[in-house]
């Protein structure tokens, strides 16, 4: 009996151990500085068919280069780019949102080791500025997204709503009066859930002329802050907002108004594909975000090409790769299939004609983005993401704040 | 020296104890893929945890050098860390005691012959054979206040108005998954205690009768302790199953803001994905398997399920 109990505590041992921690391989490594590890997260369901013909069509052009793409979801990316890199073995070039904690490491080539000079230049102001930690760019802006408020028509002439409202008051009192319809038909939808609190909280905090930074440190209490998110309180207390916005999912929510059940949403490029594809007989609009006083503001999110300082020198055939896919018919080609912004002012001019992502382009100048050159940054977003919703769940803002701010501290 | 040793000690113990030795290293070929097994996959990987628990590692996984104890300082200073411990205790204790007594009762009826029980044994074990995230997300949907079935059934029978949020609430959502966590674990333990019951001998439970014994008293005293150890084994696993359960709760309280409805396994995930704290991930592991430790012993202590009768 006694070997029974060793046993299992033996298939404990090897349950928790297993779950714990994670090893990767030494990929990437092998076959000289001509190989390429390329490691991607999933856009969508045709962003591994995308990145197959720009490699196929660069490899045709430069034989001497082989590019390894591995796509991973963003549920795992993150993951796996951690440990790859713990295990040394990161990718030559990798895709993600935030470069700048590999950037805090001195793991990442800058921007003009990795690409010409051509290709730097090409990239619009703000998104350079965006990608680099005291004037220097470690992170090539690869796609944008910019957000605006899309409502729906049906609903807001059923309530009586003339126009979309410009301010937080007007915004208040058309949703009210759209849930006030009843039915399960809500105002306002607030994603507080785990998938993008981040995002929706940047939009009320940045639209009352906050932000998450203090010049060099991160600072989530403060007083234009703190309005913002009572605010928010305001609107779910009022009920105002579908229930339980603080465990509401953006992804799920979208689909409850793509389904016709919601008034307002915050909403981003793609959206408009998944409404044509899902229900396109839904009525609906896009204005710019409500903000305090209605003067205009949109969130930008910029996703970067990296490259990390591996062994073996890569660093030519990167340049190779990476110029190609910035040059202007491969990266407009990559962007309008996706359905994002462009970054590049040659991709701009390529797609100005656009009209699904013309009110975006419209907003795009107006941008704030998140503080994501300040390495802390990954640690408020995340804190942000698992603790921010509880405003809906009756705890009050200046908590809240202060528990993300602690969190951020480490 | 030698002649004295040999003088002292019996002969024939010095020859058993060469036996053993020379044993040992004609086996030791025939156990070494066991033991390379146990090494690579348990030992090194256990080691590799405690070492990563005392190292400061950053977000993005560059290991900075030693940290000592600070990563079981950080995960004590939690605030959260006392409501997760209740919530672990809660969790661990309430799925085993009610997946054990739904699961007696269950056994009790599919051991007695009745038209249909080959059907009603294989029902019972569809929820075994299909993956844990696959009915936590059928549960998750099935309960969705806008969409899900379970909630419209609710209305539409007139016991609820309007669909009602249960995964969207700490406390009802960490209830929801409880029920879920019964409900995956009843196969296993209802078939465990079912094979135990079938070596209840007849004789002696037509004897009890004779002798004038009820039903309970003979469930009691003749069934149960031979049950015992079926009994045991299904806690034990029950226990080590349920602590470290991580894609039920995940699934179905993974949207919740706070540490409300976690429990020590599903922070473990939430240092290493939002947090990106691998290192406070790996003391809370390591804080884990204490506790799991420490629970089995002193269930093994307490109750003694493996003594004989």
């Amino acid at each position: 009996m006694k070997r029974f109990v060793r046993s299992w505590a033996a298939v404990a041992v090897a349950g928790l151990t297993l779950t714990g921690c994670g090893f990767g391989g030494d990929d990437g490594q092998s076959g000289g500085g001509r190989t390429l590890s390329f490691l991607v997260p999933s856009y969508s369901d045709g962003t591994k068919a995308l990145w197959e013909g720009i490699i196929a069509d660069f490899e045709a052009a430069h034989p001497d280069i082989n590019v390894e793409l591995e796509i991973q979801s963003w549920d795992n990316i993150n993951d796996v780019v951690r440990t790859k890199v713990q295990s040394n073995a990161a990718p030559d070039i990798l895709n993600i949102d935030a470069f700048s904690g590999f950037a805090a490491d001195d793991l990442l080539y800058s921007a003009d080791e990795m690409v010409s000079a051509n290709t730097v230049a090409d990239f619009q102001q703000s998104f350079a500025d965006n990608a680099s930690i005291d004037g220097t760019m470690y992170g090539l802006p690869l796609i944008a997204s910019a957000r605006t408020m899309f409502y729906n028509i049906e609903l807001f002439e059923r309530a009586g709503v003339a126009a979309p409202p410009k301010t937080w008051d007007q915004l208040l009192d058309a949703a009210k009066k759209v849930a006030g319809l009843g039915d399960g038909v809500y105002g306002y939808g607030m994603p507080l859930g785990s998938e993008e609190a981040q995002g929706e909280t940047s939009i009320w905090t940045f639209g009352n002329g906050g932000s998450w930074t203090n010049g060099s440190t991160i600072a989530v209490n403060t007083p234009a802050n703190l309005e913002a998110v009572t605010f928010m309180k305001r609107m779910i207390d009022e009920k105002a907002t579908q229930p339980d916005p603080g465990a509401s999912d953006r992804t799920p929510m979208l689909d409850v108004f793509i389904q016709g059940k919601i008034g307002m949403v915050v909403a981003l490029p793609p959206t408009v594909g998944q409404i044509a594809e899902k229900n396109p007989s839904l009525t609906y609009a896009s204005a710019p975000i409500p903000t305090k006083d209605g003067q205009p503001m949109t969130l930008g999110v910029a996703d970067h090409l990296m490259a990390f300082k591996n062994k073996g020198d890569k660093q030519e055939a990167v340049k190779t790769f990476l110029d190609y896919v910035f040059s202007a018919p491969v990266y407009t080609k990559f962007v309008d299939t996706e359905g994002f912004l462009p970054t590049t002012k040659s991709g701009a001019a390529a797609l100005a004609g656009k009209k699904e992502i013309a009110s975006f382009l419209e907003v795009l100048p107006n941008a704030r983005f998140y503080p994501s050159t300040n390495p802390q940054w990954a640690t408020t977003q995340g804190a942000m993401q698992s603790l921010m919703g509880q405003i809906g769940q009756g705890k009050e803002p200046g908590a809240v704040l202060d528990e993300i701010q602690a969190k951020a501290n480490g | 020296m030698m002649t004295n040793q040999l003088m002292q000690v019996p002969a024939p113990a010095i020859s058993a104890r060469r036996q053993a030795r020379r044993d040992l290293v004609a086996a030791f070929p025939w156990l070494l893929p066991a033991l390379t097994l146990i090494v690579t996959i348990v030992l090194f990987p256990a080691g590799y945890l405690v070492w990563t628990s005392t190292r400061d590692v950053s977000p993005v996984g560059v290991d900075r050098g030693s940290a000592g104890f600070d990563n079981y300082v950080t995960l004590f200073d939690s605030p959260a860390l006392g409501r997760v411990l209740l919530n672990t205790a809660i969790w661990v204790v309430g799925v085993v005691v009610v997946t054990l007594l739904v699961s007696m009762a269950l056994a009790q009826f599919l051991d007695k012959a009745f038209p249909g029980r080959r059907l009603v044994r294989l029902a019972v074990i569809v929820p075994w054979a299909a993956s844990v995230v696959m009915t936590s997300t059928v549960f998750y949907y099935g309960l969705d206040p806008f969409y899900g079935v379970m909630n419209q059934f609710l209305v539409d029978f007139g016991i609820l108005n309007t669909g009602f949020g249960f995964t969207r609430q700490p406390v009802p959502a960490f209830l929801v998954a409880m029920g879920v966590a019964v409900f995956v674990s009843l196969p296993f333990t209802t078939y465990t205690i079912l094979a135990g019951l079938q070596m209840v001998p007849r004789e002696v439970v037509e004897a009890a009768s004779v002798d004038g014994a009820g039903s309970v008293r003979t469930y009691w005293s003749v069934i149960f302790p031979v049950l015992r150890p079926a009994i045991a084994v299904a806690v034990l696993i029950n226990i080590i199953n349920v602590f470290n359960s991580l894609p039920i709760l995940r699934t179905l309280t993974g949207s919740i803001p706070g540490y409300d409805a976690d429990t020590t396994t599903t922070l473990i995930f939430k240092y290493i994905q939002q947090d990106r704290q691998v290192e406070t991930a790996s003391a809370l592991s390591v804080v884990n398997f204490v506790i799991v430790l420490a629970v089995i012993g002193i269930y093994l202590r307490v109750v003694r399920p493996m003594r004989d009768e």
